[in-house]
């Protein structure tokens, strides 16, 4: 039988169809708004993950021998159970801590931050949200009083006539995203920001190249050429905004000249861009084709990632967008549930619904949704690199409860990751293969796929949609949200954990209610009748199920922003004097910057293991300008090594005159001794907690061989 | 207690150190009193010359927050002259009272130098008054004058052809005014341009509406009821203008450091840490600093380079112990000497950036690696100098991909390309060529890894459209980005 469901993989969530009624099961595109029909290779492939072989069924307890054994799920409950009581006997609550993921669902999210702070009791618990929107969260949260990546529906992008895109490569990440930048591109107006040559940047009209590192000095220029032109939008800024004179003094000292020596951009090529945004915004407000300024992770992974967000913001801010139908500013959001994600209080320091756990009103209602008295609930714990860098030390956490992550690829410093988790007293990693982080558990549980699982999953436009079960588990595989039930009742938790999706759905919605996220008025029968519902969505929210109409709010801000006045606030961004570090300076060092391929997603625990995909791009190519190569011996294909104080890879040399010649790019999906995130260093960023991962100095050599 | 530190001066270095120190204040580990002459907190002298052309208003050059340093505990005396410093009791004297330190820091910047010529007062430590007409271009109040002088239709002559008068004229030159350049070089920019690139930078400077007079002497003014009327010379004799705009050059302000007993050479002496002595008590930074012996640069950048080290040097070490003596920071590295300072320069249809020196000729020093590009009728010039790899210094002129990229390796010391060529093409108006035509076996469509082949077998076995091309091999069906491809191929004929 066929059943409407959406693709494991990224926040675009394409709209697929699964049969399980034929061998192997039909994987199809359906036409949904943010794909229409279409899909990459991933989203193709993705059922051979279904009934792969590499499946785990059976949970996995590390014997005296060292080696993973199959046990029932009986023993693993009660050895969890045990080591809990155990580790929190001696250690305190917070020495056991939860690690979540941006690829849970709504409702394992939702439940997973409830059980930490109540089953468990402790404060430690973030997610690998933190490694991918932080930033731009915290970005958004300043500015606008609200974190919703796009705040208007991916569809407006149909009708722009200029995008500027920074640091995104959707052609390779989320290929059906292309689509929406045709009607940019018809108009000669796509304007993208990248080091490198990418997919993206090839499908540009505008190709802007700085230097790694240097994006936040470039949205700096192009807004100082806004004020110093008198081309900033001042009666939408009078109106809408605060802070203008405060940012006009923060920008005064970044002229083009001098930007251009930061960030290799030529001055001219600053003050054009700046200028041809302004003169398509102008057209924008008068009925032109909208105007939209996109960010991704490239520039905000990146220790500076939220004020480089801010800058970002600032530019859409000046041009008059944010909150118009004249065009806006959004983030695209990458894991497929980084938005959902993000609500539902996985965070170290939310509640669901987006509120902060210090508030003492969230508590309150939260607790009273839980049936809990709210100073039972623990204060904020800590962000994931620090969480994930303390374990086993002094004040760490001596076990972890891993999910849906795997830290050992995905982590900056991986070696320090890799060496903190076995640090740790006990690691329960709970996923369907058998990841590298899984590796290394004392005890592995075997949980349901994407196909396997009903639930909801909120997309890149914070859209709710619902993920449907096509078909059974295998046996001996369990839901997480079953999971987390037993050992709640084990634990002899203060309230009940519900395991059917659709009842925790309804509790997260009364969680949420009244707050920034507000899911209360959504539940799962209008969305299985096809209602397009972006939230927030209080309860009472009328819903349609009409097809091509929107309810609750598909345009955030169109009358106000979310800051209680009503007003955004323009950040003035202060780049800190630049800390020049040593390695940087050292002659022969280039810079490191790391990403995705178009065929495999995150750390490739998925995608590695699909025929299809692992054949198309089986092992790490380290993207080098030919001249940078010849400079060092390298030729195309030849094995090379890349080092620094943190770590080294190895990888193949693929030359690309596409690359700038102080860049070197590595893919981040491949293990051991080609994990990208062995280079990659410790900073992260002060508002955020994002770490640097899209800059890191290495020396690049060629592989030799000793016999 | 927390330290008392004082800054005199409030230019925009200071105001960049006073960024840096903010976390201090904030904390209260810090008190800071900033003292500035002018009533104006920092502002941007890079676009003084915008707002003497009306492109910039007055207002909008601030560099600093008045009310955001002071909300975070900066006390901020503007309007306020330091008359004096006593070391001994480690206090400033100011027009507005003693202001006690701990550690101070003079940031007091530089002053125009105003030529010794006939009809100019000349002191070197005044802030001259000069005669109506004749003007600087420093201070808001010298772009303002400068501004009423072109509202009037006034013809204004620049005297000296450093970066900052080749700025002002071009800058007057694309707001439709027509300036006159004087100097007295071969060429404008002297050291930084070659025989060649000189003559093409003077060409394009008139193509930009600057007109320029090389080579001439100038000996004094000459005055007509009391207002410039022409400048004297020995080559040119008399031109004739309605202002004369003197940019030759700036000199530290250094009477304050002189006055409590540092030497003055080229500026306040400091060492590599920034110490004007041994207490370990006194620093200066940008424009007023002779750091190491060498004379300050006059551009930003170094100046800002120091403003972040010093502000991470004070709040990493505290001041020393009034008995105890200072430390020995000997070894300490100082804020990095950058690769060196770099002129750009804009104006319409020319573009010069450069580096270093680039005078030496192709077959000089068998050592230098010299390249040069020369395409005069377009506009462009190239020259760069290396020695093992490294850029000594560089010259690109309507080149600003090159330009921009050699700047960038030059303050990062990075090696050329093996094939300085590279560079060039960087400004190339055009896309690299077609790939050559694919095989069968490449790649058509990147979202689904359909092949030429695959695509031409679709159409081999009857797909006539786009969708049916998608439904039988899934080409064109992710990105969308390869219909065209796919177009062309249904297109061809079809095989027999």
């Amino acid at each position: 039988m066929a059943v409407a469901t959406h693709c494991p993989y990224c926040a675009l969530q394409c709209g697929i169809t699964l049969d399980a009624g034929t061998t192997p099961v039909g994987l199809s595109g359906r036409n949904f708004e943010t794909n229409g029909g279409a899909l990459c290779r991933k989203g193709y492939s993705a059922a051979q993950l279904l009934e792969h072989p590499e499946r785990l069924h059976s949970p996995l307890e590390r014997g005296a021998d060292g080696v993973l054994h199959p046990v029932s799920w009986e023993r693993a409950l009660d050895l969890v159970v045990h080591q809990v009581r155990a580790v929190q006997q001696a250690h305190g609550k917070d020495a056991v801590a939860v690690f979540g993921s941006g690829s849970l669902t709504n409702e394992k999210a939702y439940q997973l931050g409830k059980f930490a702070r109540l089953a468990l009791g402790t404060s430690r618990i973030d997610y690998n949200g933190r490694f991918c929107m932080s930033s731009a969260a915290a970005a958004g949260n300043k500015a606008f009083g609200l974190d919703r990546g796009l705040p208007f529906p991916l569809a407006d992008l149909d009708r722009a006539g200029t995008i500027l895109l920074l640091g995104s490569n959707v052609a390779d990440t989320m290929p059906p995203f292309v689509r929406h930048l045709e009607s940019a591109r018809e108009n000669g107006g796509l304007i993208v920001s990248d080091p490198r040559r990418s997919a993206t940047a090839e499908l540009a009209d505008t190709h802007v190249q700085p230097a790694p590192g240097t994006d936040l000095q470039l949205l700096l220029g192009l807004a100082h050429v806004l004020l110093a032109e008198d081309l900033a939008d001042t009666e939408y800024l009078d109106a809408r905004t605060w802070g203008l004179e405060s940012l006009r003094i923060s920008l005064a000292s970044w002229w083009p000249e001098r930007v251009q020596s930061l960030t290799g951009v030529p001055a001219s090529v600053i003050r054009q861009t700046a200028r041809t945004l302004a003169s398509a915004a102008q057209a924008a407000r008068s009925g032109g084709k909208p105007v939209y300024i996109l960010t991704g992770r490239g520039v905000e992974q990146h220790a500076n990632g939220t004020a480089t967000v801010s800058a970002a913001i600032n530019l859409a801010l000046l041009l008059g967008l944010p909150g118009t139908l004249a065009g806006g500013f959004g983030t695209i959001t990458g894991q497929g549930n980084g938005q959902g994600g993000r609500e539902h209080g996985q965070k170290a320091d939310q509640l669901p619904g987006y509120r902060k756990i210090t508030d003492p009103a969230a508590r309150r209602h939260v607790a009273g949704v839980w049936g809990v008295d709210p100073d039972i609930i623990p204060g904020p714990g800590i962000p994931a690199a620090q969480l994930l860098a303390t374990l086993g030390e002094p004040g760490g956490a001596r076990m972890l409860l891993m999910h849906g992550s795997n830290p050992v690829i995905s982590s900056p410093n991986a070696n320090r990751t890799a060496a903190a988790l076995r640090r740790l007293d006990y690691l329960v990693v709970s996923d369907f293969f058998l990841s590298e982080t899984a590796a290394q558990a004392d005890l592995v549980l075997p949980v349901l796929q994407w196909a396997e699982e009903e639930g909801t999953m909120t997309n890149l436009e914070g859209r709710v949609l619902r993920r449907r079960a096509a078909l059974a588990p295998p046996p001996g595989v369990r839901s997480e949200l079953w999971l987390l039930a037993e050992l709640a009742a084990r634990l002899q938790a203060p309230t009940v954990f519900n395991a059917d999706p659709r009842e925790v759905f309804a509790e997260l919605g009364r969680a949420s209610a009244g707050g920034i996220a507000d899911y209360s008025g959504v539940d799962y029968t209008s969305l299985d009748a096809g209602a397009a519902v972006y939230w927030p969505c209080p309860a009472g929210t009328p819903i349609s199920t009409a097809p091509g109409e929107r309810s609750g709010t598909p345009r955030l801000f169109l009358e106000r922003f979310a800051h209680p006045d009503g007003r955004a606030r323009l950040e003035p961004v202060y780049p800190q004097p630049a800390a020049v570090d040593d390695a940087d300076l050292r002659p022969g060092t280039i810079s490191l910057v790391t990403g995705r391929l178009l065929e495999h997603y995150q750390s490739g625990t998925q995608t590695r293991r699909v025929a299809e995909l692992q054949q198309a791009a089986p092992a790490a190519l380290a993207q080098i300008h030919p001249d940078t190569a010849l400079a060092r011996g390298i030729s195309d294909g030849q094995e090379v090594v890349l080092e620094n104080s943190h770590g080294r890879v190895e990888a193949t040399a693929c030359l690309d005159a596409g690359i700038r010649l102080d860049t070197v790019f590595l893919p981040f999906h491949f293990p051991e001794t080609q994990n990208a995130n062995l280079l990659t260093g410790d900073a992260v960023d002060p508002d955020s907690s994002m770490p640097e991962f899209k800059h890191a100095p290495v020396l690049l050599s060629r592989l030799e061989r000793h016999e | 207690m927390s330290e008392r530190l004082v800054i005199i001066g409030f230019g925009p270095v200071a105001a960049s150190l006073v960024e840096g120190l903010l976390p201090a204040v904030r904390s209260k580990d810090l008190h800071l009193t900033v003292l500035g002459a002018e009533e104006r907190a920092a502002y941007n002298r890079v676009l003084l010359a915008e707002v003497a052309i009306g492109a910039a208003k007055p207002e909008h050059l601030g560099m600093a927050d008045e009310s955001r340093l002071r909300a975070a505990g900066v006390d901020l005396r503007l309007g306020t002259t330091a008359t004096g410093v006593d070391r001994a009791r480690r206090v400033v004297h100011t027009s507005g009272g003693a202001v006690p330190y701990d550690r101070l820091v003079f940031a007091t910047g530089a002053r125009p130098v105003i030529p010794s010529l006939a009809g100019l007062n000349f002191d070197p430590h005044a802030d001259s008054t000069l005669p109506a007409g004749v003007l600087a271009l420093r201070t808001l109040d010298d772009a303002l004058q400068l501004h009423s002088v072109l509202r009037g239709g006034g013809k204004v002559l620049v005297l000296g052809g450093g970066i900052l008068g080749l700025e002002a004229a071009l800058a007057m030159a694309s707001a439709g005014f027509e300036p006159v350049l004087v100097h007295h070089g071969p060429a404008p920019l002297g050291r930084v341009v070659d025989a060649d690139g000189g003559t093409l930078l003077i060409r394009q400077l008139e193509a930009a509406g600057v007109q320029v007079l090389s080579g001439v002497r100038a000996t004094g003014v000459q005055k007509k009821d009391g207002r410039f009327h022409a400048l004297a010379t020995d080559t040119h004799g008399l031109i004739h203008a309605d202002a004369l705009l003197v940019s030759t050059g700036v000199r530290p302000r250094t009477e304050l450091a002189e006055g409590c007993g540092l030497a003055a050479g080229s500026g306040i002496p400091v060492n590599e840490q920034l110490m004007a002595d041994s207490s370990g008590r006194l620093f200066a930074v940008g424009d007023c600093a002779e750091v190491a012996g060498r004379r300050p640069a006059g551009l930003l950048a170094p100046g800002w380079a120091q403003a972040g080290w010093l502000a991470d040097f004070l709040l990493s070490h505290p001041a020393p112990h009034p008995s105890a003596p200072a430390p020995d920071l000997g070894c300490l590295p100082g804020p990095q000497a950058q690769g060196g300072e770099i002129l750009m320069l804009k104006g319409q249809g020319l573009e010069l950036t450069a580096a270093g020196t680039v005078q030496a000729g192709l077959f000089d020093d068998p050592k230098q690696q010299v390249t040069v590009y020369a395409d005069p009728a377009s506009g462009r010039y190239l020259k760069i100098m290396a020695r093992d790899g490294l850029p000594t210094g560089f010259m690109a002129l309507g080149l600003p991909r090159t330009g921009a990229e050699l700047a960038l390796g030059f303050e990062r010391g990075t090696a050329l390309p093996v094939d300085p060529s590279l560079l060039l093409r960087l400004d190339a108006p055009f896309e690299d060529a077609q790939a050559p035509a694919a095989g069968a076996d490449d790649q058509l469509c990147r979202c689904s890894g359909a092949t030429y082949g695959q695509v031409a077998h679709a159409v081999q076995a009857g797909c006539s459209t786009v969708e049916e091309v998608g439904a039988n091999c899934r080409a064109g069906t992710g990105c969308g980005g390869c219909k065209e491809r796919i177009e062309e191929l249904l297109r061809l004929p079809a095989q027999a």
